[in-house]
C-alpha cells in the first residue's frame, strides 16, 4: 500500500461521487420503458441550454478522471503484485 | 439496401448521429474490459475461461449476457444496465399503486419528465443494492463455484476496499445510464436498447465458437444456424404485423380554416408490450434459483428441487412456469401501456370515431376486445419464440447457448427494427428511399 495507491483510491471516491451527482444532475432523457422496445415514435427534440452544456463538460470531465484513476489503479495493482 | 446505407452516411446530420452512437457504444465496450479496482484479474481470467467455453450454466448467465459478458469479469460496467430496466419496470408497476405516479403519468410531457427521472434515482439505489450483491458473492467464493482460485478474485477483503469496489460499480451504473440518454438525444434509436442490443450482440460470436467446439458435428451446427434464422424471420415478420383499426375524423371549422375530415387508422401491434414480459419472467424465475444459491445447506429438500426443477432450462417445471409467466406479463404490461378509455376520450375530444360504433364507452369497450384478442395470440407468440430455443436443444441434446436464447434474439431482432425504422424515417425527411420496402 504505498502513498500513491491511497492518493488514487481517495480521487476514485471523490471522482465516483462526482459523477454520480452530476449524472443525476442531467435531465432525464431516457423516456422509461415504454419507447425502449419498439414503442412509440417521440421525436425528442431538446436544444440543450449553456447550463446544460456546461454540465455535460463537467461530466465528461470527471468521467475521464474516472477511468484514468480505474486504469492507473489497476496498473500500480499489476506492479505491485 | 446498400444504396441506403451509402446514402445515410452521405447525409451529413445523419452521419453525424451514426458515428455518434458508434462511438459511444464502442466506449460502452471497452469500459467493460477495463477490471474494478481490487479485482485480481488473471484470477477472475482463469475463473472465467470455463464458464465462457465449457457447459457450466447457472443464474447468473442471463445477467451476464445483458451486461455483455462484464459480469463476470468484475468490470467497471459489470451491472451493465440492468438496475436501469429494473428500475423502469418498477417506476412502471408503480404506475396502478401509487396514484401520484399515475397523475404524474396523465399530466403529458413535463410529468413524465419527473418519472423519469424518479426512474434515474431508483436506478442509482438498485446499483448499489446490486453492486453490493455482487461484490459479496464473488468475495465469498460463490460466482465461481467451480474454480480453484474462486476466494482470491478479490485479495484484498478489507472493508474500505469493498466499499470502493461497490463505489465504483455504482458509478459505473450511472455512467452507462448517461451514455443510452446520450444516444437517445444526439443519437440514433433508443439509446438504452441499443446498449442492451450491443452487450448481446457480443456475445454471439463466442456463442458460435461455444456451439462449434463443444458439440463436434458440422450437421448440428448447421441445423442450429437454420434454427436461428428461422427464429428471425419469424420474429421480424410478427413485429412487424399490426391490426389497423379505422378511425374517422369529423370535418371541423375553426375560424376560416377546415380541420380533420381524414380518416387514418390506429395500430395495434400483435405483440405491443415487446420483449418485456420475456425479461420479466425470466428475472423472475432467477430468484429462487438465487435463494437456493444463498443457502448454507445444499442438500435441502427445497434446494434440491429448486436445483432440479428450476434451474436446468429444459425442465418442465421451468418451461410451464417460464410459459405462464411470459403471458401473465404479456397481458399486464398491455393493459399498462395500453389504456382504451384513454385512447376512446381523446379521440372523441378531437371528434374521430370508429366507422359503426358509438364514441365514448362502446369505443373504448369495442378497443378493449379487440385488445383482449389481439394480446392473446401475442402473449403466445412470446411464449413460443421465447422456448423454442429451449424446446430445440433439448431434442438435439446440445448444450443450451444463452446468447441465441428466445430472449436474445428477440431483443436483437426488435432494437435492429426499431433502430433501422427511426434512421429510416430521417431519410425520408429528406426524400430519400429508405432501407425498409
Amino acid at each position: 500500500m504505498g502513498a500513491l495507491t491511497i492518493v488514487l483510491q481517495v480521487l476514485l471516491v471523490i471522482t465516483s461521487f462526482l459523477l454520480i451527482m452530476t449524472i443525476l444532475m442531467h435531465k432525464g432523457k431516457g423516456g422509461g420503458l415504454s419507447d425502449m422496445f419498439g414503442g412509440g415514435l417521440s421525436a425528442s427534440i431538446g436544444s440543450s441550454g449553456v447550463a446544460e452544456r456546461n454540465l455535460n463538460r463537467i461530466t465528461v470531465g470527471t468521467a475521464i478522471v474516472w477511468i484514468v484513476v480505474i486504469v492507473l489503479l489497476g496498473l500500480v495493482q499489476r506492479v505491485s503484485l | 439496401m446498400l444504396g441506403a446505407f451509402v446514402r445515410a452516411f452521405r447525409t451529413p446530420d445523419l452521419r453525424r448521429k451514426l458515428l455518434f452512437s458508434l462511438a459511444i457504444m464502442a466506449i460502452f465496450r471497452a469500459g467493460s474490459f477495463i477490471p474494478t479496482p481490487g479485482v485480481d484479474y488473471g484470477n477472475v481470467q482463469q475463473c472465467v475461461d470455463p464458464i465462457g467455453t465449457g457447459a457450466t450454466q447457472d443464474v447468473l448467465s442471463l445477467v451476464n449476457l445483458f451486461s455483455g459478458g462484464s459480469l463476470l469479469q468484475l468490470s467497471v460496467f459489470a451491472l451493465g444496465i440492468m438496475p436501469y430496466i429494473t428500475a423502469s419496470i418498477i417506476v412502471q408497476l408503480l404506475r396502478v399503486v401509487i396514484p401520484r405516479f399515475e397523475a404524474l403519468h396523465k399530466e403529458g410531457q413535463s410529468g413524465t419528465a419527473v418519472l423519469t427521472q424518479y426512474t434515474r434515482y431508483l436506478t442509482i439505489g438498485l446499483a448499489i443494492l446490486q453492486a453490493t450483491t455482487i461484490v459479496t458473492v464473488a468475495r465469498t467464493g460463490q460466482l465461481f463455484p467451480d474454480c480453484a482460485v474462486a476466494t482470491e478474485v478479490i485479495p484484498n477483503q478489507s472493508i474500505p476496499t469493498l466499499l470502493l469496489m461497490i463505489m465504483t460499480m455504482t458509478a459505473g451504473t450511472g455512467l452507462i445510464m448517461w451514455l443510452g440518454e446520450l444516444i437517445t438525444e444526439r443519437g440514433v434509436g433508443n439509446g438504452m436498447s441499443l446498449l442492451i442490443f450491443t452487450a448481446i450482440a457480443a456475445s454471439f460470436p463466442g456463442g458460435v465458437q461455444q456451439i462449434a467446439t463443444s458439440n463436434n458435428g458440422i450437421g448440428k451446427v448447421i441445423l442450429f444456424l437454420a434454427i436461428s434464422a428461422l427464429v428471425i424471420v419469424l420474429v421480424v415478420f410478427v413485429e412487424q404485423s399490426q391490426r389497423r383499426i379505422p378511425v374517422q375524423y369529423a370535418k371541423r371549422m375553426v375560424g376560416r380554416r377546415t380541420y380533420g375530415g381524414s380518416s387514418t387508422y390506429i395500430p395495434i401491434k400483435i405483440n405491443m408490450s415487446g420483449v418485456i414480459p420475456v425479461i420479466f419472467a425470466s428475472s423472475l424465475l432467477a430468484l429462487p434459483a438465487l435463494a437456493a444459491q444463498f443457502s448454507e445447506d445444499q442438500t435441502t429438500g427445497w434446494v434440491q428441487w429448486i436445483a432440479v426443477n428450476l434451474l436446468d432450462p429444459g425442465a418442465t417445471v421451468y418451461l410451464a412456469a417460464y410459459g405462464i409467466l411470459i403471458i401473465f406479463f404479456a397481458y399486464f404490461y398491455t393493459s399498462i401501456t395500453f389504456n382504451p378509455d384513454e385512447v376512446a376520450d381523446n379521440m372523441k375530444r378531437y371528434g374521430g370515431f370508429i366507422p359503426g360504433i358509438r364514441a365514448g364507452r362502446p369505443t373504448a369497450e369495442y378497443l378493449q376486445f379487440v385488445i383482449s384478442r389481439i394480446t392473446a395470440a401475442g402473449a403466445l407468440y412470446l411464449a413460443f419464440v421465447a422456448m423454442i430455443p429451449s424446446i430445440a436443444f433439448k431434442f438435439m441434446e446440445v448444450n443450451q447457448v444463452m446468447a441465441f436464447g428466445g430472449a436474445s434474439v428477440l431483443i436483437v431482432v426488435s432494437v435492429g427494427l426499431e433502430t433501422v425504422k427511426q434512421i429510416d424515417s430521417q431519410l425520408q425527411q429528406r426524400h430519400y428511399e429508405g432501407f425498409l420496402r
